[in-house]
């Protein structure tokens, strides 16, 4: 990027079920105290990028830009909406750092709010009911609900690589360790392997306890120019690299909500995420080495042992004895997910991927309280959104 | 099949009434095999795209699996629902297919398993006909 872009402030609307609170309410909620840790008022703001809602909001289009900027700060103001499903969040963030790398302005706030619905996720509106959309044949042809694709992963890691229940169970447990210290996660009590392997039996091998619930929650990341930093004296992380992706052709991962896929041998598992966070990296100069801290998408359990695999933290295979001895722990080779993770928030879709980006911030500001990684540097995001988008964001000290 | 009988979405398979046949595509540019059959051909490095329709073979298989043992939302339908196995099989040259595993012992599925394609009633619709998928089915060992 041509200056630096910086992170001035985050923000986040605590995780659960909010009934009584709109979308736009917890948006609001989350794009206050980001301003506010920014020291910055909304006369400030020249960007708003929305992490656009698909379940709910707005004027039936979803969580608008506009709509934020019409309940709050009538005033001129970039008002951009995108879409990426889970991966929007990583989406608004990219866009809102271009435009203040690019000089168009010198503070924008990228933000992401979500109400879901309960329960397994449905197909959205506005599909035919025929071969051109898989997300109706998966359901009509097999019911191939979100978890199976999760499912069918992590049992052909246990083929592969001999992944036990146990471990399986020790990645879920470690998730809530360290939600145990994050007054923002949804989740938050301890939980012991045989409790997680007590839970049901949802799609083998994953049990209730090892896939992601869904959630209601906001968060909000206000960026500016180092000019304005200057200005405003804020306690800032530096944006070292930031990256969104596509789905490379060939790529064997189990894609929601296809059916099939046209697989080679020389493409790498969740490209998506894979080829962002390699660019990231490479932006920033850096290797996956000096990472200490990474909040990844663990949709479920597996994904907790094949992702530091796929970026590059450890080798293939590896991750089961890591997450057996505790080597991602906030001691460990890098903390994964000290946040506590999907896990235990739970998704709330377009707001996930913020809300990492606020983890990382708060980790390498040393805000982290007791969940604090000592001597956090390097921190790096990553998330996956429906429809083969990719996001990944490298922050500084 | 019975003159009663219907799929559960049209162009995705044809059957015998015992078999199925998934309905995929080749591309003509690159040898890319698509199902169901696509727009186009995905492959960035294609520049012919020209897609055939071909029918995919009917045996494959096993890579991977799971059980579900939730009933999915209501777009799903199956008559006397109970967990059963969704599969992932390999056909060959490169296409992966999941569907629902018939005549599997949910306790006892072994990946590498060779598997047909089959045609199975999944529920009964509303006029009263039996609707079908495809479905993937032990096959004697080659
Ligand atoms: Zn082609």
């Amino acid at each position: 990027m041509s200056g630096e872009v910086l992170v001035a402030g985050v923000g986040a609307h605590p995780w659960g079920k909010w009934p009584d609170k709109s979308q736009l309410a917890l948006a609001l909620n989350a794009i206050d105290a980001a301003l506010d840790d920014a020291g910055l008022g909304w006369r400030d703001v020249g960007a708003l990028v929305a992490a656009s809602s698909r379940f709910e909001g707005g004027m039936g289009w979803g969580l608008h830009a506009n709509e934020v900027a019409q309940a709050v700060a009538e005033q001129p103001m970039a008002c951009i909406n995108v879409g990426g499903a889970c991966a929007a969040g990583a989406i608004a963030f990219h866009t809102a750092a271009n435009l203040i790398a690019s000089g168009e302005c010198d503070v924008a706030i990228a933000f992401g709010a979500e109400r879901m619905p309960k329960g397994f996720i449905p197909r959205p509106p506005g599909g035919a009911d025929d071969i051109t959309d898989t997300d109706f044949l998966r359901w009509v042809a097999m019911g191939a609900t979100n978890p199976a694709y999760w499912a069918i992963e992590a049992m052909r890691r246990r083929a592969e690589h001999g992944t036990t229940d146990e471990t399986l169970a020790r990645a879920a447990q470690l998730m809530r360790r360290h939600a145990a210290d994050n007054p923002l996660a949804r989740f938050r009590d301890p939980l012991t392997v045989e409790q997680v392997l007590a839970s049901p039996m949802v799609a083998d091998p994953l049990h209730l306890l090892e896939i992601c619930p869904v959630s209601d929650g906001a968060a909000a990341v206000v960026l500016c120019s180092e000019r304005m930093a200057r200005r405003t004296g804020a306690r800032t992380a530096r944006i070292a690299g930031s990256a969104i992706g596509s789905g490379a052709f060939g790529d064997p991962a189990r894609r929601i909500p296809s059916i099939a896929s046209t697989v080679n041998g020389g493409t790498i598992h969740t490209s998506e995420v894979i080829s962002a966070a390699r660019t990231a990296l490479d932006r920033a100069g850096l290797s996956p080495a000096d990472l200490d801290v990474l909040e990844m998408a663990d949709n479920s359990a597996w994904h907790l042992l094949a992702w530091p695999e796929l970026l590059g933290l450890c080798e293939a295979g590896q991750a089961d004895w890591l997450i057996d001895h505790d080597g991602f722990g906030r001691d460990g080779i890098a903390a994964l997910n000290p946040s506590g993770g999907f896990l235990s928030f739970g998704e709330a879709t377009t707001a996930q991927a913020l809300l990492q980006i606020c983890e990382l911030v708060w980790q390498l500001r040393g805000d982290a309280g007791r969940r604090q990684v000592e001597g956090a540097r390097v921190a790096m995001s990553a998330v996956l959104g429906l429809g083969a988008n990719g996001g990944s964001v490298v922050l500084t000290t | 099949m019975t003159e009663a009988a219907r799929a559960v979405a049209e162009g995705l398979f044809v059957t015998d009434g015992e078999n199925a046949v998934l309905l995929g595509a080749r591309c003509e540019g690159c040898g890319a095999v698509y199902f169901p059959r696509p727009l186009s051909c995905r492959n960035p490095a294609c520049h012919e795209k020209r897609l055939t329709a071909v029918e995919l073979p009917g045996e494959g298989t096993l890579i991977s699996y799971t059980v579900q043992r939730y009933r999915p939302p209501p777009l799903f339908r199956m008559d006397d629902w109970a967990p059963y196995a969704i599969g992932l099989v390999s056909l060959g040259d490169g296409i992966e297919v999941m569907g629902m595993l018939s005549g599997f012992e949910l306790d006892h599925i072994a990946i590498g398993s060779p598997v047909r394609v089959i045609c199975a009633p999944l529920y009964t619709d509303d006029a009263g006909a039996p609707v079908h998928t495809y479905q993937f089915a032990p096959a004697p060992g080659r």
